[in-house]
C-alpha cells in the first residue's frame, strides 16, 4: 500500500510527461487526478493500517542508497502519526487541488506539462514526508524546490515569471545550504541520519557536552534551511515573487503543503531542538517576527494572490514561533488547519481571478457576491477561519500557538503574536470586502487591458477567447466543488483541537505526543509553567485576541465595506512614508539587491572581464604568442633549399667526425 | 700491383666530386648521379680494402650496396619524373616548399 501510495504520483507524472505529450487535455488531467485519487486512497489504507496497531511508527525499507563505509543510507520510509498526517495532507489537498486545476487551466493550450510538474511535486513531497533519513527527507527537499521552480516559471515566456522562478530557486539554494551542513554535523557527530536511530541515541540522554554543544550548531544549521523552504526571515522574499506561477501551484506548494516543510523537519526533529536552548530562542524570535512583518506588509497590497502570499509568511511565522517555544503539536496543528483554509483561500482567489479574466487587482474588483455567490460563500468561510473566528479552525489552532507564546515565551512573544492576529483579520476582512462586496468596479475593457501588464498570474490570452460582456461569472462545478470541499474542512478541523479550558480534550495534542521527545528537565519546566499560570488567564488570552479580531475587522468593514473609503487616500499622504515602507515591503528586496546581488554581479562582472579575460586568456594566448614570435625570429633560417639542408648536414658531421676523430 | 692507397686516393677525389655535386648541382637528376658517384667510392674502398687484408666481407657488402643504389635510383627517378609533371621543372631553386 505505501508503495501505491509512493509510487502512484510518480507514475502519473512519467506518463504525463513522456507518454502521453499529445493526448487531449482531459486525458492528462484525468490521469493527473487519477494517480493523485489513488496515491489518497492508498494513504488512507496505510493510515488505517498505522492506526490499528496503536500508531506504533512502522518502517519500510526499498532499497540501498548511499552504502559507504559506515554510512548508510538508504531509501526507507516511516510511517508513523506525524508523517501519517503529513501524507494524508498532501496526498488529500492535493487531489482537491489537481481536480482544481483542471478547470482553471482550460485556456491553455497543452497542460500535460503543468499535470507532470504537479504530480512530480507531490511525489518529492511524500519523499520529504515519509524518509526515515535526513538524506531521504533532503532528496525530497530539493525535488520539491526543482518542482517549485518549474511551475513558479511555467509561463516562461514572459521574463517577470522566469525571473521569479529563478529567485525561489536560489533563495532556497542558501537555506538549503544550511540543511546540508546541519546533515553532515549530523553524522560527524552521531553517525548516523536515520530519525529512528538520532531518536533512540538522543532520547537515551547521557550526552557529554560537545555532542550536546554540536546539537546547538546542527539545529541552528537545520532551522537556516527551514528559514528557505518555509519562508521565514530573512529568506521569505521569494515566496511573494512566486505567486507568478498558476493559482493552484500557490495554492498547492507555496500555501498547504511544501513551505510546511520546515516545520515539519523541526517537529520530526523535536528531540534535538529541545536539547538546544540558544536555537530554540532563535527559532521562537524569528518565527515572531516574521509573522508580524509579513502581517503588517499584507495590510496594504492591492493585488490578491499579493495578500494572500504575505499571510502565507505571516502564518507560517506563527509556527515556526510555536516550534520556537517547545509547542510542536501546536505547529502542526497550525500547518494542518492552514493547510486547509489557504489552499481553500487561494483556490478562491484563483476562481476569481478566472472569473475576473486575470484582473488580480483588487481595487478593481468589489460586488463579486452578486456574481459568484458560491466563491463568495467558500471564500467567507476561509476568511473567518484564518482572522480565528471562534468555532472555525483557525480559532483553536492559532489561539493554542498564541497561548504556547504566552507561556512558552513571555508576554512580548504573545504580543507579537497578537499583534500580527490583529493584522490578519485586517487585511484578510479589507481582502473579502475589496472583493466581494460594494459595488462592482472593474469591468471596462480599457483598464482591463491596461492591467494585464503588471498582472502577474499571466494566461496567454487567445485571439479567440472574446468576453463580448466583462461580467463575472460564477465558475463551473470542477472549480467550486474542491472549494466546499475544503470550506467544510477548513470550518470542521478545529474541533480536533479543542482546549482543554474550553471543555475539550485537544484530541490533536495527544494524537501528536508519542512524536515528541521532551527531556525530563523541559518537561518539567513546562509542567511548572502551566501550572504557574491558571485557566483564567488563558481564557483572558482568548478572550483578547477575539476583542483584538473583532475591532481589527470591524475597523476594516468600516473602511472597505462600501469599497475603499476616502478617508484612506488622505491617510496615504498624511502617512505617505509608513505607506510606502509598507508598500515597498520595507525596501528588503531592494536591500538585497543592493547589498548582496549587485556585489556578486559585481564580483562576477570582474572575475569574467578582468581574470578570465586578462589574466587566464591572457596567460594563455601570451604562451601561444611567445612561441610564434621566436619561431618567427628564426623561421627565416629555414629557405626551402635542399642544397642549404645538406651543407648544414654536412658541416654538422664534418665537426661531429672532426671532435671523434681528433678528440 | 697498384698499391691500395692509390685506390683509396682516387675513392677520396670521386667522394668529394660528388659531395660536392650534390651539394652545389641545381638539377635534381645531376644530384642523384653525385650521390651515386658517392656511393661507388665507398664501394671502391670497401672493394680494395677487402683485397689488401684477403676478406671477402667488403665485396659482400659492396653487393648489397648496389642493390640498395639501384632501388634508390628507381625511387628517386620516379619522383624526379612525378616532380616534373606536377611543377615542370627540376630545379631545386624553384623547388622550396619547405620555406620557413
Amino acid at each position: 500500500m505505501l508503495w501505491i501510495m509512493l509510487l502512484a504520483p510518480l507514475v502519473g507524472a512519467v506518463l504525463n510527461g513522456l507518454v502521453l505529450r499529445r493526448a487531449p487535455k482531459w486525458i492528462s488531467h484525468l490521469v493527473a487526478v487519477g494517480s493523485m485519487a489513488v496515491a489518497f486512497a492508498a494513504a488512507v489504507a496505510v493510515y488505517l493500517q498505522m492506526m490499528k496497531s496503536g500508531g506504533e511508527p512502522q518502517v519500510y525499507f526499498a532499497l540501498n542508497w548511499l552504502d559507504a563505509g559506515a554510512f548508510h543510507a538508504p531509501f526507507q520510509y516511516i510511517v508513523d502519526r506525524l508523517s501519517g498526517l503529513m501524507m494524508l495532507v498532501v496526498t488529500g489537498i492535493g487531489t482537491l487541488i489537481h481536480i482544481y486545476a483542471g478547470g482553471y487551466m482550460h485556456e491553455e493550450e497543452k497542460t500535460y506539462r503543468f499535470f507532470t510538474y504537479l504530480n512530480l511535486f507531490v511525489f518529492m513531497m511524500l519523499q520529504l514526508v515519509m524518509g526515515d533519513n535526513l538524506m531521504v527527507m533532503f532528496v525530497g527537499w530539493e525535488g520539491v524546490g526543482l518542482c517549485s521552480y518549474l511551475l513558479i516559471g511555467y509561463w516562461f515566456h514572459d521574463d517577470n515569471n522566469a525571473a521569479a522562478g529563478m529567485k525561489a530557486f536560489l533563495v532556497n539554494r542558501i537555506g538549503d545550504i544550511g540543511f546540508l551542513f546541519g546533515i553532515f554535523l549530523t553524522y560527524k557527530h552521531f553517525g548516523t541520519v536515520s530519525f529512528s536511530e538520532l531518536r533512540e541515541l538522543i532520547g537515551a540522554g547521557s550526552l557529554d557536552a560537545v555532542k550536546v554543544g554540536a546539537i546547538g550548531w546542527i539545529t541552528l544549521c537545520l532551522f537556516i534551511g527551514a528559514t528557505g523552504k518555509s519562508a521565514q526571515l530573512p529568506l521569505y522574499v521569494w515566496l511573494p515573487d512566486a505567486m507568478a506561477g498558476p493559482t493552484p501551484v500557490s495554492a498547492l506548494i507555496h500555501a498547504a503543503t511544501m513551505v510546511t516543510a520546515g516545520i515539519y523537519m523541526m517537529t520530526r526533529l523535536n528531540f534535538m531542538f529541545y536539547l538546544a536552548p540558544m536555537t530554540m530562542q532563535v527559532v521562537a524570535v524569528i518565527g515572531g517576527l516574521t509573522a508580524f512583518f509579513a502581517a503588517t506588509i499584507a495590510l496594504v497590497q492591492s493585488d490578491i494572490k499579493k495578500v494572500l502570499a504575505y499571510s502565507t509568511v505571516s502564518q507560517l511565522g506563527y509556527m515556526v514561533m510555536a516550534c520556537g517555544v517547545g509547542a510542536f503539536e501546536a505547529g502542526v496543528f497550525h500547518l494542518f488547519t492552514h493547510a486547509c483554509f489557504k489552499a481553500l483561500m487561494f483556490l478562491g482567489a484563483g476562481s476569481v481571478i478566472v472569473a475576473m479574466h486575470h484582473e488580480q487587482d483588487m481595487f478593481k474588483m468589489g460586488g463579486l457576491r452578486k456574481y459568484m455567490p458560491i466563491t463568495h460563500l467558500v471564500f467567507l468561510v476561509g476568511v473567518l477561519a484564518i482572522i480565528g473566528m471562534p468555532p472555525f479552525a483557525g480559532f483553536f489552532s492559532k489561539d493554542e500557538i498564541l497561548w504556547k507564546a504566552f507561556i512558552g515565551g513571555g508576554p512580548l512573544l504573545w504580543g507579537l503574536g497578537a499583534v500580527t492576529a490583529g493584522c490578519t483579520s485586517f487585511y484578510m476582512v479589507r481582502l473579502l470586502c475589496l472583493t466581494f462586496y460594494g459595488a462592482h468596479r472593474g469591468g471596462h475593457h480599457d483598464s482591463h487591458a491596461k492591467s494585464h501588464d503588471n498582472s502577474h498570474d499571466h494566461h496567454a490570452h487567445k485571439a479567440d477567447h472574446s468576453h463580448g460582456n466583462h461580467v463575472p461569472h460564477e465558475t463551473g462545478v470542477d472549480m467550486w466543488g474542491p472549494l466546499v470541499v475544503l470550506a467544510l474542512l477548513s470550518a470542521s478541523v478545529g474541533f480536533l483541537g479543542v482546549p482543554h479550558v474550553l471543555g475539550g480534550h485537544n484530541l490533536f495534542e495527544e494524537y501528536l505526543k508519542p512524536i515528541i521527545l521532551i527531556p525530563e528537565s523541559a518537561q518539567e519546566h513546562w509542567e511548572f509553567l502551566e501550572a504557574t499560570y491558571s485557566h483564567n488567564l488563558e481564557l483572558g488570552l482568548m478572550a483578547a485576541s477575539v476583542i483584538v479580531m473583532v475591532i481589527a475587522s470591524g475597523t476594516a468593514i468600516a473602511l472597505y465595506g462600501r469599497g475603499p473609503a476616502s478617508v484612506l487616500t488622505k491617510w496615504k499622504t498624511s502617512f505617505a512614508g509608513a505607506y510606502s515602507t509598507l508598500s515597498n515591503k520595507y525596501y528588503l528586496d531592494e536591500f538585497y539587491f543592493a547589498k548582496i546581488v549587485q556585489p556578486v554581479r559585481d564580483m562576477a562582472e570582474f572575475l569574467w572581464a578582468f581574470v578570465d579575460v586578462k589574466v587566464i586568456d591572457g596567460a594563455v594566448n601570451g604562451v601561444a604568442e611567445l612561441c610564434s614570435f621566436m619561431a618567427g625570429s628564426i623561421s627565416f633560417k629555414m629557405t626551402g633549399s635542399v642544397h642549404r639542408h645538406a651543407m648544414v648536414l654536412v658541416v654538422g658531421l664534418v665537426c661531429l667526425l672532426s671532435v671523434l676523430v681528433f678528440n | 700491383m697498384v698499391p691500395v692507397e692509390f685506390y683509396f686516393i682516387l675513392a677520396c677525389v670521386m667522394f668529394t666530386l660528388g659531395l660536392f655535386g650534390a651539394l652545389f648541382r641545381r638539377n635534381i637528376i645531376m644530384v642523384l648521379m653525385s650521390i651515386e658517384l658517392m656511393l661507388n667510392a665507398v664501394n671502391l674502398v670497401f672493394v680494395a680494402a677487402g683485397r689488401s687484408i684477403g676478406n671477402v666481407d667488403g665485396q659482400v657488402m659492396v653487393l648489397f650496396v648496389i642493390t640498395v643504389a639501384a632501388c634508390e635510383a628507381a625511387v628517386g627517378l620516379a619522383m624526379v619524373i612525378a616532380l616534373f609533371r606536377k611543377y615542370g621543372t627540376v630545379n631545386t631553386d624553384i623547388l622550396r616548399l619547405l620555406r620557413g
